[in-house]
Order: C-alpha cells, then structure tokens, then sequence
C-alpha cells in the first residue's frame, strides 16, 4: 500500500493560513477538475481566510463532492484541530457569521465516522484504528443527527483523502479536551466599542434579577446576594430571589440543610398569586435546630398557607434511562438501522425516548394545574437540583403563560432556568467525556417542540429555532452550553489567571475589551446565522392575538382561590397526599428517601389532575381554560418524533416535509400591502401583519 | 340545568374507581323525569321514517365514567336511525356547531352505522344479539364511525326496556332483504326534494357520454373505445352498462364469459400508456375443453392488446402476491379496537403500548402495501412505458382499490374533489364494487364485511396529509365521505352494482308509477349548509392554470421577484437543505438557492416526466444510495428500477399538479386522527393541532383575497366563498384540535373555578379587536 507512507502527523502549532501542509500544494489540480476558475492560490487563501478563527489550525484538507442531498455540492472537506468542515466551491464564510454551521462539525460532535470504498468495504473508524483501505467516501454521523456525506474525488487524490480521514480521526482522539473556539473575530459595530448589550438578559448582574422580578411581579420577593462569592454554593447563580422576610443569615442557615447547598429559591411568580419555587433535597445527615427548621420551612412556604412538595423525579425517567433512550433514538435514526419498516414503530417506542418525553410532559401539564388552580407555593425537588427540576420548572412557564412563548421569553428562560442555574451542560452533554452523561436539555427541547406541534399558534418561535438551539448544544463557541456552573462559566468569562479573583468584590464587571467572548452567549445568533435564517425562527402562525399585553394584564385582581389554612401536599404519582409537616427531620425519616425510580402510572388516571382540581374533565367542555394556559395532549397518538431533527440523516425522509404554507402567505400579505401602500398613499399605517425586520426580532423588548 | 343529572364529581384528591353504580336517588330521578316530559325535545322524522318504538328515563352517558355524569332523555328507534332526545342541544345554539350535519344529528346513529351492541349485567359487559332472556341494565352501542354510546336503563320501566332493547336488536343485526332499506321509502316519500345541486359536476359514468368524455380527456379514445353492448345489462350483470375496451377487440368476444377476461379500460397515461382491468376466467378444472377454451380465448385477447399499436402489457395478479380481503378485514378489526374505548381506565391501559399495539394491528403496513403496489404500478406506466393489466377474481375489490389510488396519484384532475367523486363514481361505483356485502348493509353475511373502501380513503388521506397543496379536497370531506357510507338515504353506497340499482329501481317503479329519484351522495348540500361545506374545500388548492385563463391569473399573483405560481411559488422558495443541516443560508450559494427556489411552473410538461432515464445515470452512480435507502428490502433487478424512481422523484421539488408519490417509510404512514380520534375525549387538544394552522391560514388567505381585490380593482368571483370560511373558525379562541368534529361532544359542565370575570375580559378584548380588524379592512 502506497498509502501507508504518507500517513501525516497533524501538524499541531502551525498557525492557520500561513503554512500548509506540503501536500496541499497538489490541491490545485483537483480544484481545477471540479469546475473552479479561480487561480489556486487565491482559492486556497479564500478558504483559509474566509474559515479563520485564531487559534485554529488546518490540519488536512481534500476535494470531495457532498453528497446525499440534492443539488450536490463540489468542495472542499477541511479537518482542523476543532472542527472538521465542509467549505462548498466559491463559498464564502461571511465575516458577519463566522461561526456559521452549516457545514461544520465540531469535533466533539462527531458521533460515528465511517470510510466505503466501493459498495461493499465500510470501515467504522474509531479513535486510534487504522485505515484500512483508501477511502473513496466519507461519512459523518454527528451526535446532533446531522449527516455529512462527502464522495471524494478520484484520479490521483487519493492519498489527500486517505489523509484528512485520518487527519479527523486523530484530531477527534486527542479532542476529548473541549476547546472553545478562542476567540471571534467580531466586526459588528456595537461590539467593537466593548459595551455591547447581550440580546437575552444574562443573569449575571443583581439589575437583570431585580428587573426580571419586577417583570414577574413578585412582590413577595427580592434577589439575594449573599451567593454573590459562590460561597454557598457554586453550582448556583450569584443572585437568586428569596422572600422578602427572609433574611441573608436565614438564607444561609436554610440552605446549609439541602444538598449542595441549594435551598428552595423562586423558580418563576404566577401572574395569578402562585409562586413555583425549586431547591434541592434535604440534606440527611444535618441536625438543624428548630430556628432552622423555622427558616427553612418559611422559606418553603413563600408566605403561603398551601404548599405542594413535588417530588421531582418521581415519574420521570432516571439521567441513566435518559442517556439510553437517547442512544437507542440515535441507532434507530441512522440510516441504516436494522429496523424493518414494518417493525419502526415498535423499535421506536422499544427506545423508550418518547416514552420519557410523554411523562415529562404529563408531570408537567400536572404541575401547572396546582400552580394555576390555587394561589399557592409549589415547591420542585429534585436531589441535585440541576436537572429535572429546571426542566419541569421552564415547561410549567411554557404552559401556564404567553409570555414565556415568545422568542425573547423563550430565551430568556433558559438562560434563567438553565443556564444560571447551573445545569451541568458540559458533563449532561457528554462533552467531557464523562459517566453522567444524559441530555435532558435535548429531552426539554424535544418536549418544546412537541408542544409547538400541538399549539401551533400559541408560539412566538418555530421549530427552526428550536433546532438552531438544539444544534448549537455541542458547538464549542460560546460560554453558555460549555460551563458545568455558573461560578466556572464566570471564571473563564471574567479573567484567565486569577482564581483568588472570586473573592474580589469588584469581580462582576469584567475588564472591557480585554476578552470579548465572555459578553458572548449562545442568545448571540447573529453570529451563526444570517438574517434570513434567523427570520426563520419566528413562526409565521404565532397568533398576534395570542399576544401576551393583550390578555393577560399584569396587575389584576387575584382570580384563585386560597387554599385551605395551612395546608402542606406531597404531589406524587399524579395525586396529592397531605403531610404533616414540611421539613423530613423531626420524626419521619423516610420521606429522605422518596424512591426516585421512574415507573409507570398505574392506570388510574382516569381522572386527570384537573379533574380533581376544578372538578371538570380534563377537555374542559364548553368552559375555557383559565387564559394563557395550555394543556398538552401526552396519549400515544400525540406524542410524535421529531422528524426534522432526528431524521436528518436519512434524506429519502427529509424530502418533501411539508413547507410551512403560513409563512409563504405572509410573505405574500406583505407583498400585497406593500403594493397597496404605494398605490393609495392614504392607507392606514396600522396593518396588523407584522414588519419583520430581522434586527428587532430577536431583540424585541416591550 | 333541568334534566340533566350530574353524579359524583371531582372535588376530593383520588376518584372513586370507575364502576357503573349511579349515586342518583330515585327521588331525583323523579324530579328529573317530570322535567324531561315538560321539556320534550321533538323527534325529526326524515320523510318516509316511522317511530318503532321509544324508552323514556333514559340515562346516557357521557364518556367520563368515573365522573358518572349524564344525561336524562329518551331513546328512540325509528326504521332509519337510533336517536336519543336529551336537553342536550344548549351548547349547540351557538355558532360553533355550524359543522351539523343535517341529517344525522349528534345523538343519532343510523341502523347501518350501528357495530357491535352490548349489554352489561351486573357489571359483566357481554355481546347483545338474537332473542333475549335477561335484560341489560346497561346498553353500550359501538358504531361504525367509532363513537361509542353509553345508554343506561336502570331508572327507565321495563316494558320500555324490553321493547326498545330488541326492538335495537331486531333492526340492526337481523338480516334485511333489499328492498326493506329505507332508502326507498325515503326516495318514495321525499320525491320533490331530490333536486340535483346544478353546481355539481360529478360525472356519473352511466351514460355513454361519460366515457367518451373521459376517453377524451385522457386521450385515451386513439387506441380504445367505449361499447354499449351492455345495454340493459344483456351481456353481465356484474358490468356497468357502458364500458370502455380496447379498439380492435370484437364485440361477439366481449359476451362470450359473461365479461370475463376482457380487458377493461380504466386509465391512460399522457405517454399513451393505459391501465387495464380484467377479472379472471372463473376456473373449472374438470371440464377440460372448457378450459382449452378459455385458454385460447385469453391467447386471442392478448395477442389483440400486444399488437402495436399498443404497448407491452404487464399483468399484475392482485388475487395472489398481494393482500388477501381477509388480511384487510382481520387488520380493520384489530385495528378499530384501538379507538373503540368504553371507559378512560381502558383508554390509559392500552396507552403505554400505544405504538406497538398499532403496529400489531398491521392497518398501517396494509396502507403502506397499498400505496407501494400503487407505486409499482406508477413506475411501470410511467417510466416503462408499459400497459398494465390489474387481473382479480371479480375485478371490482383490489383492483378498485389499486386503479384509483394510481390515478389519484398520476392524474391531477383526479386531486379535484369533482375529478375524485367521478373517480369513485368510475372504479368503484360502475366498477362493481359490492358496497352492500363490504358494508354488510344488509347483515346477511359478518364474513364479506371488509372495509376496502375505507382503506382506500385511508390511503388517500395518506397523499392528502403528505401533500395537502395537492388537493382540492380536505381530510374532513374525507371524514365525512367515510361517515357517508352508513346513511341510508344516498343511493351511491347501497347497491353491489350498477345492475342491482337499475333493477331494483326499477321493481318499484312497477308497484308505485312514479321514477324514483335517488339520491348521491355527492350532493353533499343534502348534509351540510353551504358554510360548513367550506370546511370540506381545501383552501391552499390552486386549480392547475389554464391557458386562457391562466394569463389572467398569473399575472395578478405575479410579484416584482417574478415568482410564477400564486401559490405554488412557496413551497419551492423553501430551501431544503432546512431539512438536512441545520440552517442553511439563503444568500450563501446563489446557485445552490436558484436551484431550489426553481419556480414551479406552469408549462404543461411536469419537470417529473421522463426523469427516469435521464437520472439514470447519476443513480447509478450514487449507488451508495442503496445502502442508505431500505425502501425495498428485495434485492430484485425490478425493485431496483422501483426504488431509483420512487427516490428520484422525492429528491425533486414536488410539482403540485403532476405526478405525486406518497412517502412510504416506517415513520410516514400515520394514523388518520381525525377520523379515528375524533370521538375520544381524551385525545383532544384544546386550542391546539393542525386546526390552530388552518385558522390561521384561512385568515389570511382571506386578507390576501381582499388585498388582492383591491389591487384589481374589478370584481373577483371566487374571493367571496373564501372569505366566507374564516368565520366559521373564528367563532371561538381556542378550538379542539380535532376541528370540526369535536366541538360536537361537548360537556355543559362548569368548572368550580370562578372564571366568569375573566372570560367576560377576555371576550370583550377579543371582540374589540376583532370589530378593529373588520373596519380595517373594510376602510383600506
């Protein structure tokens, strides 16, 4: 074998663009063959120029044709020490997206890779393994349910293919280090004057929680900052809200009794009076005293007379059953899966993943009921916190208002909800390469798309954002999926050197100028996607009626009912059960020990909880839902897979899904206005289809 | 609210487990029933119906029966339906429930619609039929259409509940002679109702006009014609009086086998090519020179269709290698079992297994067969260049089934609802397709009851669902076509031929003297006000321009970026590379983009035709596709060139008016939730599902029209019904996802939740900003 001898090392250290690889001189041949006009050095420097992120180096390249989707598309495929990239002929990367990610595969992304040469040789190339043969094709199976095809080109270009497959298998084992994209070269206007404003309130200062608790109307509450040096606890945000009457000592005291030190914060304030709180479990071995006890119950209860206890994981799957089920999705969804047509919709209710995504749904549509029917406090526990709970927590807010449903509400709860508090992306997303690995976030955005199937109108964005979202869990470029704590993800933003900087007061206004990723967050899409895909994430059916001012006024008078006097529930199992007494430690230990395995309801609900709490069937009759709120249908026929994502790899699927109509109308609608504005010059200025300028979508704020 | 008696109830955390015990004292019933005579809901009698017998006190149920809840009323059985009078129609005042078909009524299930009828004794559920000894406390009627009725007799006296008990029993599972259906007896007494709609342009193949047109449309009338020699069914009472053969084939031939082992004509394709039917020569095996004879006969035939100028023939046996009609009714059975529910515990059993309980059933690997034959069969006409020629016993189940779902397919016209009612009116209808034995109508025989027509209106929402631009028609005029089967006062689904109506109409005739005037189903005026029959009209269809016309046309919706279609244009402005990677970008690859965003035109040669051979090639070379495809998992040399057309066609932007292929992967053939689901509350989604779209979408297809309006500035005949059908969906906020059908099941109960301020906000805001829109509009 030829091959063999020219095996290159990757060439680590060699700066991007300067130097090449000696066998790229060959390039120009090839690039000729596939119909380019260009003089090779001009391409090869666009490539580079255009591709540029600092820090990153080329570490082979070959011509190849992708292939899989039509039109196929001649290019180039470039393995990097981050990425492995496929730059179409005459394809420019716009210095207004650098991060654009069409093509690109992060190399922790990468999920299977698989070399064929012929029809019957396919070697499955794992870290380390030889190739065994010249490849004559490519393929990548990202992690995220991307495929990347790429037929390389014949005729004495062998060996540059048979060395960019190797190039990406060795990058991809020594990769197992996450390395961020080290820095973007921003040429936007707002960012070079280094006070740019984030598009999606980060949580980091004491103003975002003060404003957002003051958006919520909690009255009842205020933000803490007695987190502010990550002293209690570093897994949580540096501000939280507690209430009002509690004291920062107290705070301290109550939250020393819960795992982790995360103690029961409010997670979201219902407009009607109900607080939804979350914290992690009680601390079994701590002996608190009865001041204790006092705090860490009068913190439970929120000023509240009826408290709920939710029992988080209960019903829900275990992070285990998540990771496989997500596996089991993932083999299925290849394109080669060995299911049979006739058997896929056993094999895929065997992965159990829709399963998982039903009972998230069903809890959560439960859970909003209690925070809906009565003023009260309802308290999500989960053992860490971390996972689960703010999961549940970001689907109640979807279901119970509108405005967690628009674009901006949308982000901004997971930026609160997940991201501040401190859902460890990095370990959930197996990025590090680590056991506890389960992606709950996925899960989430699975059960949000679902609801988007079934409401189409009632949300702001569309099922592109959500796999924007989805997709941009595994690109390393910004600090918000690549932290497993807010204290870590602080850390790198703020300063590189210090760790002794936590504890200096002045910390939270990081340097300007200095590193301007740190002010960079995944809510950043501009610098991923160009306008024209971002005016893709909004829904073209979002109902203007549905809109959030119009209904559901802010102050208004309280229209729940009080629960009875002083009353404390367990919610599990899809029913209340009344408790003695809030905290596990004076004389009833077992509660400590809430079995946390996922089980099947029996079959008793035939009566779903809202039955039981307004005495109606769960389809309401001709009474309307209380506004604002959704139930979701969680029956086998409703729950559905996600096609667009999770059948991208298989093309005959993919094509012809229906085109979304709305949004062609609506370009037509303006159209027509358009046209109707320049004839008659006296036209009402207020038509109510909505100008959509890509600049104010993202950025809206009312 | 008087007469209606609501048990039990929420409240508490845990609800009592669901048994049949009512919590009503006999004192309230009293009460209860005093109400109900003063508040008598009248009985509306069909002309020609005639009350059998009636129970009053009777409790129905609504579907919740943990909660007990229910109606008092009474229950009627007349010689057309079952009927419960209850003070149930409160909610039906309002607007929402324009969708009212205007002969059946929400309560009422006509005798042909009625399933399976069971009794419970002592909490036993057991079959109800013949004469019977003990009666039920408890009656559970499951119908055709999968509504499930729920009847409680316990307060209701027991003359009254043997009476109407068998009188239920008598009338709908006892086998009835053809003349006794009440579709003549309607048709004698409502004589001067039956007025045909002149709008209604459903060519009814029953004169030889018909064919001839539709020999002439297909520009099939060069290589065959249509024959009158079965006039006054002379030759075979199984055929329709006309039909159309091949040219040269001579007529003494025709009468020879009673019409069997002649090729008919069904179909020909824009190349020339023609789809044939013929049932096969019944066998007799003792008699050798009968078969001899037979033999030589069926040489002769197909040397006459092999000869130039007509194509090679394929024969196609649907009698073997494909699905037998026992495959079909045991699949069926299984598989409405899944939406058959008694009681919500039931319903949440079976849940967790919900898919592969659906997969158990194999109704949708049946559908997927189907549409695959029907795939075969495409490529063979289309990309072969071949006559295909359908071969079963009878020619009138499979080859109906496998014909039309081909020309549904192949021809856009067909994709029309007037093209697709003459379509059914054409194979299935003068096709012979015995819809009284396969209805089982008569109840002569459990065991020639399968639903073929039904799995092809399956199949057909299939297409429709995959690629609802295609049709004019909706999944709700699919819906209530299925429903139509069981009303017996529409002649089309009632007779096993064309031969059986003419004679049986003709029998009376001699006894009355006077015509009598069927009615079709396809005057769908008979059940639905002109308002609800938008809800049955596609409003995204775009008829395929016309030339004349077409100019016209093009050149209003025409915008400055120049896009050709109205809205056609969209789809393809979709990139598709969404689909694959995440985002793609618009302005990246102006190639790329242009190659998408191809305008799908309107030049009358589809970009579909004549691919075959032209992708060839670039197939071949993309063999690795094969791999990736599990389309087919034979590795035969035909299913090769099947599964390079049936990928080639979906890698190509789909033009809308031509040639459509459904997708038949695992994960696309769903289940039809409208007409399945509609019945069970549960799976109701309140202001959600594809309803919420519709909404949306009619409105502003209405904004358009109007906008469009103005800009002509001359007067637009078709705007005016479009604009009409919004308002049918804007009656409410927040309709059920299985609009329209389940606003009909509707529960007057009122929440303990004190909502009454809100809602009167919420509404009054609503309407505010409703008047708003309307003046806008009205003043630009």
């Amino acid at each position: 074998m030829v091959a063999a001898e020219v095996i290159p090392g990757p060439r680590i250290g060699e700066a991007w663009g300067l130097t090449l690889h000696p066998l790229q001189h060959s390039g120009p041949k090839c690039v000729q063959r596939t119909g380019m006009l260009e003089p090779r050095s001009q391409q090869l420097d666009g490539h580079v120029a255009s591709g540029c992120l600092p820090g990153e180096q080329i570490l082979a390249w070959a011509p190849g044709v992708r292939k899989g989707l039509e039109p196929e598309l001649p290019g180039t495929l470039i393995c990097t020490n981050l990425r492995v990239t496929f730059q179409p002929c005459g394809w420019q990367r716009s210095q207004e997206t650098p991060l654009s990610s069409e093509y690109d595969f992060a190399l922790v992304n990468i999920g299977r890779l698989e070399a064929v040469s012929g029809l019957s040789r396919v070697q499955l190339l794992r870290p380390g393994s030889p190739l065994k043969f010249i490849p004559e094709e490519i393929l990548i199976h990202g992690r995220d349910f991307r495929l990347l095809r790429v037929a390389f080109e014949a005729g004495g270009l062998e060996p540059q293919a048979f060395q960019v497959t190797m190039a990406i298998v060795q990058a991809r084992a020594q990769n197992s280090q996450v390395q961020q994209y080290a820095g973007i070269p921003l040429s936007k206007a707002g960012q070079n004057t280094g006070s740019r404003k984030p598009p999606v309130p980060l949580l980091e200062t004491s103003e975002d929680w003060e404003a957002e608790r003051k958006k919520q109307g909690a009255r009842g509450w205020r933000v803490s900052t007695i987190n502010e040096r990550f002293d209690i606890a570093t897994s949580l945000p540096r501000y939280f809200w507690v209430p009002k009457r509690t004291l920062d000592s107290e705070v301290r005291r109550a939250f020393g009794h819960f795992h982790q030190g995360r103690g029961p914060r409010l997670s979201w304030h219902h407009p009607g009076g109900s607080d939804l709180l979350r914290c992690g479990g009680f601390y079994t071995a701590s002996d608190p005293n009865k001041e204790d006890i006092r705090a860490v119950e009068s913190m439970l209860q929120a000023g509240h007379s009826d408290v709920v206890l939710v029992d988080t994981v209960d019903e829900l799957p275990s992070l285990a059953d998540v990771q496989l089920a997500h596996l089991r999705l993932r083999a299925l969804c290849l394109p080669d899966s060995p299911a049979a047509e006739e058997k896929w919709l056993s094999a895929l209710e065997g992965t159990r993943w829709l399963d998982y995504v039903r009972s998230c749904l069903r809890k959560a549509s439960d859970i909003s009921v209690l925070v809906t029917s009565r003023v009260r406090s309802v308290v999500l526990q989960e053992r860490g916190d971390r996972d689960f709970n703010g999961l549940l927590s970001s689907l109640v807010q979807l279901l119970s208002v509108p405005e967690a449903r628009t674009l901006l509400g949308f982000q901004s709860l997971v930026q609160r909800e997940w991201v501040a508090a401190g859902h460890p992306f990095l370990t959930r997303l197996g990025v590090t390469g680590a056991s506890e690995e389960a992606p709950v976030f996925l899960l989430f955005l699975d059960c949000v798309w679902q609801l988007l199937q079934q409401f189409p109108a009632e949300f702001e964005f569309s099922e592109f954002f959500l796999l924007a979202l989805h997709d941009s869990a595994r690109v390393p470029d910004t600090l918000t999926f690549l932290r497993d704590t807010p204290w870590e993800r602080g850390k790198q933003g703020g300063q590189f050197n210090s760790y002794t900087q936590i504890y200096n007061p002045g910390y939270c206004q990081p340097p300007a100028g200095n590193s301007v990723n740190s002010q960079l967050s995944v809510w950043d899409w501009d610098l991923r996607y160009n306008s024209e895909q971002i005016l893709q994430f909004h829904n073209p059916g979002y109902d203007p009626e549905h809109c959030p001012d119009s209904w559901l006024p802010r102050q208004q008078p309280s229209f729940m009912v009080p629960g009875p006097p002083s009353s404390v529930w367990l919610f599990s199992r899809g029913a209340l059960t009344p408790l003695n007494q809030l905290c596990p430690w004076r004389d009833n230990p077992s509660l400590l020990a809430v079995s946390s395995r996922w089980l099947p309801r029996a079959a008793i609900s035939s009566e779903s909880l809202a039955d039981q709490e307004w005495g109606l069937p769960s389809h309401w009759g001709a009474c309307p839902l209380p506004p604002g709120l959704l139930l979701p249908g969680y029956l086998g026929p409703q729950i559905r897979l996600w096609r667009r994502c999770y059948l991208r790899g298989r093309p005959e699927v993919q094509k012809g899904l229906s085109a979304p109509t709305i949004s062609g109308l609506q370009d037509e609608l303006s159209h027509l206005q358009e046209l109707l504005r320049k004839w008659t010059p006296r036209i009402s200025p207020e038509d109510h289809s909505k100008k959509r300028d890509p600049n104010t979508i993202l950025s809206q704020s009312r | 609210m008087l007469g209606k008696g609501v048990v039990g109830g929420g409240g508490g955390t845990k609800a009592p487990k669901p048994s049949f015990v009512s919590y009503v004292r006999p004192e309230e019933i009293h009460t209860n029933e005093k109400e109900v005579t003063e508040k008598e809901v009248t009985l509306h009698l069909l002309p020609g119906e005639q009350l059998l017998c009636e129970a009053s006190t009777v409790l129905k149920y609504v579907q919740e029966d943990s909660c007990q809840r229910g109606i008092y009323g009474k229950l009627v059985c007349t010689d057309f339906k079952i009927a419960f009078l209850g003070d149930d129609d409160s909610a039906l005042d309002n607007d929402e429930t324009q969708f009212k078909n205007k002969v059946i009524g929400e309560n009422d299930i006509t005798l042909h619609c009625v399933d399976q009828i069971y009794g419970v004794f002592d909490e036993k559920k057991k079959t109800l039929f013949g004469q019977l000894k003990k009666y039920p406390e408890k009656l559970i009627i499951h119908c055709k259409d999968l509504r499930v009725f729920h009847f409680c007799l316990r307060y209701t006296k027991e003359e009254e509940v043997k009476r109407i008990v068998s009188g239920i029993i008598h009338h709908t599972q006892a086998p009835k002679l053809l003349k006794r259906l009440f579709l003549f007896s309607y048709a004698a007494a409502a004589q001067n109702h039956a007025a045909t709609d002149p709008r209604n342009h459903t060519v009814m193949f029953d004169t030889l006009k018909d064919w001839c047109w539709e020999l002439e449309r297909t520009k099939g009338s060069v290589k065959y014609k249509a024959v009158s020699v079965n006039e006054g069914y002379k030759v075979c009472e199984r055929l329709p009086a006309y039909f159309v053969v091949p040219t040269p084939l001579p007529e003494e031939d025709l009468s020879r086998f009673q019409g069997h082992g002649i090729p008919l004509w069904c179909w020909s394709c824009h190349n020339g090519c023609a789809l044939l039917k013929m049932s096969a020569l019944p066998k007799k095996e003792q008699d050798d020179g009968l078969s001899q004879m037979q033999k030589s006969f069926l040489d002769g035939i197909y040397k006459t269709i092999h000869r130039p100028p007509y194509e090679i023939v394929k024969t196609e046996d649907l009698s073997s290698n494909f699905l037998s009609l026992q495959d079909i009714q045991t699949a069926y059975s299984k598989f409405k079992q899944l939406f058959l529910i008694d009681n919500s515990t039931e319903f949440w059993d079976t849940d967790i297994k919900w898919f592969s309980l659906l997969e158990s059933s194999s109704w949708l690997d049946i559908i997927r067969r189907c549409l695959k034959k029907a795939i075969e069969i495409t490529e063979c006409l289309e990309a072969q260049n071949v006559n295909v020629l359908l071969l079963e016993e009878n020619a009138s189940d499979l080859c109906c089934l496998v014909s039309s779902l081909v020309q549904v397919m192949m021809d856009p016209h067909c994709r029309t609802r007037i093209g697709f009612q003459s379509l059914v009116q054409k194979e299935w209808i003068m096709g012979g397709h015995s819809f009284l034995d396969r209805c089982n109508h008569l109840r002569q025989s459990d065991k020639e009851e399968v639903p073929v027509f039904l799995l092809f209106l399956d199949c057909v929402w299939q297409l429709v669902h995959q690629h609802p631009p295609a049709f004019d028609f909706t999944e709700t005029y699919l819906t209530v076509l299925s429903d139509s089967l069981y009303i017996p006062i529409f002649s089309t689904f009632f007779f096993n031929s064309p031969h059986q109506k003419d004679n049986v109409g003709r029998e009376s005739q001699d006894t009355q003297s006077k015509p009598l005037n069927l009615l079709t189903v396809w005057d769908w005026s008979v059940q639905f006000e002109p308002k609800a029959q938008m809800l049955l009209k596609n409003p995204l269809y775009v008829e395929k321009p016309k030339l004349d016309k077409g100019q016209r046309k093009g050149m209003r919706f025409k915008g400055p970026q120049g896009r050709g279609g109205r809205f056609s244009s969209w789809f393809s402005l979709f990139p598709a590379s969404w689909t694959r990677t995440a985002l793609s970008s618009g302005t990246a690859w102006p190639e790329h983009q242009r190659q998408l965003s191809l305008p799908l035109t309107q030049s009358k040669s589809s970009p579909k035709r004549g691919f075959f051979r032209e992708e060839t090639d670039h197939l071949i070379k993309n063999l690795l596709g094969k791999r990736i495809s599990k389309l087919i998992n034979s590795s035969d040399e035909l299913h090769d060139n099947l599964r390079e057309f049936y990928d080639s066609w979906h890698s190509k932007p789909t033009d809308y008016h031509g040639l459509l292929l459904p997708h038949i992967e695992g994960p696309e053939i769903k289940v039809w939730a409208q007409r399945y689901l509609r019945w069970i509350p549960e799976a109701q989604i309140l202001g959600g599902g594809r309803a919420a779209t519709v909404s949306k979408l009619l409105e502003m297809m209405e904004e358009v029209e109007r906008l469009q309006e103005k800009i002509d500035a001359r007067p637009h005949g078709q705007g005016a019904l479009l604009a009409e059908a919004p308002l049918l969906l804007r009656g409410s906020a927040r309709l059920s996802a299985l609009f329209p059908f389940a606003l009909l099941q509707r529960h007057p109960s009122k929440p303990v939740l004190p909502t009454s301020g809100w809602k009167a906000l919420g509404d009054e805001e609503d309407l505010a900003k409703r008047e708003d829109e309307f003046v806008d509009l009205g003043d630009v």
